[in-house]
């Protein structure tokens, strides 16, 4: 009876064990799927961006990424989202295209136990696990404080700013514009003249600069709210053989590859830009923390920046290791 | 008289001695339900090659297949008015900017003009009957090719929406997210049950009812009169003008409802959305059986079409194939379709 008894216990014993034996081991060599949506593959921010993260992923054995493209179409991104959320990734990230038509399905994600990170540009409300992204507003405020002083210094009265803006529907575009207008109000001669949009774009930011040099050939200071962009407007204002030993181009991204604008500070095209992180290495190293070891992330991580001027220029270079010649 | 033209290769065939061969009688069927055919193919497909997870085949998951739905219905309704165009013989490539003008102007009158959602819904449709009016009135009146006409909405309804509501998105939330609008007009981005997507409902509602505007009433028969041969139509007393005009401001009315539904679903007007929209509608169109020289196909066709272009971006997504690949499939069948119809009309 107890030998029955004894056998029937370590059978029983012995079943557990076997059927969960598959799943210690999986639990040890879990691998992790991460899916990034992200708005665009088209310029040299974003592909930097892009292989930063596959390099913060490659150093997790245990990681696959997932990498989609919404090619600057929010709807497009909306499917995307929702096409990662059917693959039933083990976190998303995102960097959205617009604020207001990517919220819900944030949320959705968000709602279905999803890590979700948020990086670069927002979304509305709060329904996502954390934001890592840098100031923009921090950023226009000292782009607009660098502009400001450099007309008082120029002694320009007046002193004229053409404005070349983001895409209007995204965060970093609104907030690089409120913070400029901020940072311009140290110097009362200084003021913004005409504003036009180039929507994140070079292509587009040549045209729309032409058009504003076309009506008024009187500027000193061009601002766009990224590099390429600015960029751009130098070019348009070369065509429209504009003075550009008396102006100020300042641009902000901060990139180190040999089209950037550490570079062009350097060679003296660009007068002034500012670094703008993207936050991939971080929100990489934060899905670490929350899938492997439990963590508990804070709902905003702010990034900092480093401003790259004529005197500033060699030192950024070196730290982030730019492509000069 | 005016009877719907039936395949040419069907009359030939009848026309000889014995009736015609096997392989002409297959030819004509696949044919005629290319739409169908291609839907069918392609959903099969992406079955076979959808991966699996958690013993899910992920293709065939109901969430995705109404996710699926959800994406195609704006491009199916707009692909159903743009049928009617490409059935009597013209081309309306303004949809895109009318687009994006709707649903800017959707987003205007919910938030800042505080409309409620019935009349905010009717003051959109009309405005797009009134732009699809006016290409009607321009290419009939004024004997200009749809073409241009239709090119030159494009520039004008986009330079319109940015005009009028300053280039700039205007985000559309309901009361209850902190916007103005009412909740009733988030109806269209709602999920009957849970599970059926609205705009989608929304598609196969207005497919029963033109289509069966089309097959039912006299409109339908002088439709496809004008598409065979609108110099027969018109000395068979078709008022072949009236008619021209009328499809242009259907197709309107269509793409407005669309905006509406896309306004609502992506909680903001933009009036540099829209892009390329025009391509998808005739695209579902063309490979949904509708030859662009007019007179054969039908809207069945053309929402088997769209439905079967949102697979085939939903597959290949699954499977993480790069964008810029969806992009050449998508051109790749669309040649492929044309081909085809060629194939019929060389008997």
């Amino acid at each position: 009876m107890i030998r029955k008894q004894l056998t029937l216990a370590s059978s029983a014993a012995l079943l557990a064990v076997g059927a969960m034996s598959p799943m210690l081991a999986h639990a040890q060599t879990k691998q992790y799927v991460i899916g990034f949506s992200q708005l665009a593959f088209d310029d040299p921010w974003r592909v930097a961006f892009n292989n930063q993260m596959q390099r913060a992923v490659a150093q997790h054995p245990n990681f696959k990424l997932v990498l989609v493209n919404a090619q600057r179409d929010s709807a497009k991104q909306v499917a995307d989202v929702e096409n990662l959320i059917t693959q039933k990734v083990d976190a998303l990230v995102i960097s959205p295209n617009e604020a207001a038509p990517l919220t819900a399905v944030v949320r959705r994600a968000y709602d279905k136990g999803i890590p979700v990170i948020v990086l670069d540009r927002n979304v509305l409300g709060d329904g996502y696990t954390m934001f890592i992204g840098a100031d923009n507003k921090m950023i226009g405020v000292k782009a607009g404080e660098y502009a400001a002083q450099w007309c008082a210094e120029k002694n320009y009265n007046p002193c004229n700013v053409l404005e070349v803006t983001g895409l209007s529907g995204s965060t970093p575009a609104q907030e690089r514009a409120s913070g400029f207008r901020e940072g311009l109000k140290g110097n009362p001669n200084a003021k913004i003249t005409a504003s036009v949009t180039s929507e994140w774009q070079k292509s587009k930011a040549v045209p729309a600069a032409a058009a504003a040099f076309q009506a008024n050939k009187n500027f000193q200071v061009v601002y766009a709210h990224n590099d390429d962009s600015t960029e751009g407007a130098y070019i348009a204002a070369k065509n429209a053989s504009l003075d550009l030993s008396k102006m100020l181009f300042v641009g902000i991204d901060g990139l180190p590859d040999k089209n950037g604008s550490i570079v062009s500070v350097m060679q003296g095209r660009l007068g002034a830009s500012f670094v703008y992180p993207n936050g991939a290495v971080e929100a990489v190293e934060w899905i670490s923390r929350i899938l492997e070891k439990g963590e508990k992330p804070p709902k905003k991580v702010v990034l900092g920046t480093d401003q790259i001027t004529p005197t500033s220029a060699k030192m950024a270079c070196a730290k982030y290791e730019c492509e000069a010649k | 008289m005016s009877i719907p033209t039936p395949h040419l290769a069907a009359t030939a065939a009848l026309a000889m001695p014995g009736g015609a061969p096997a392989h002409r009688r297959l030819l004509d069927q696949v044919l005629r339900f290319q739409g169908y055919l291609g839907l069918l193919i392609v959903f099969l497909l992406g079955s076979a090659f959808a991966p699996v997870r958690d013993n899910t085949n992920l293709f065939l998951d109901l969430p995705n297949q109404m996710n699926i739905l959800r994406y195609v219905a704006e491009t199916g309704i707009i692909a159903i008015g743009m049928t009617l165009v490409i059935l009597i013989g013209e081309i309306d490539l303004a949809v895109g900017a009318v687009l994006a003008f709707s649903a800017t102007f959707t987003a205007w009158l919910l938030t800042n003009g505080q409309f409620s959602t019935g009349t905010a819904f009717v003051t959109v449709l009309f405005s797009g009957v009134a732009l699809g009016f006016v290409n009607g009135i321009v290419t009939t009146g004024l004997r200009i090719p749809s073409f241009v006409v239709t090119l030159a909405m494009m520039s004008f309804a986009r330079g319109l929406a940015r005009l009028i509501f300053g280039g700039v998105s205007i985000p559309l939330l309901p009361i209850s997210e902190g916007g103005g609008a009412p909740e009733s007009a988030f109806f269209f981005s709602q999920r009957l049950g849970g599970v059926l997507p609205v705009p989608a409902l929304v598609m196969f509602a207005m497919a029963i009812i033109v289509g069966g505007a089309m097959r039912y009433t006299a409109f339908g028969r002088h439709v496809y009169a004008i598409g065979g041969n609108s110099v027969a139509a018109r000395l068979s007393g078709v008022r072949v003008d009236l008619v021209r005009v009328t499809v242009f401001a259907l197709c309107g009315a269509l793409t407005a409802f669309a905006s509406f539904i896309h306004a609502v679903q992506l909680n903001q007007g933009a009036p540099n959305d829209g892009y390329a929209y025009e391509l998808n509608a005739i695209a579902a169109v063309v490979i949904g059986g509708t030859a662009l020289q007019g007179g054969i196909g039908g809207i069945a066709g053309s929402v088997a079409g769209a439905w079967m272009l949102g697979m085939i971006d939903n597959a290949l997504n699954l499977n993480n194939v790069e964008a810029d690949v969806q992009l050449l499939i998508k051109g790749a069948l669309i040649v492929g379709a044309v081909a085809l119809q060629r194939l019929q009309r060389r008997t």
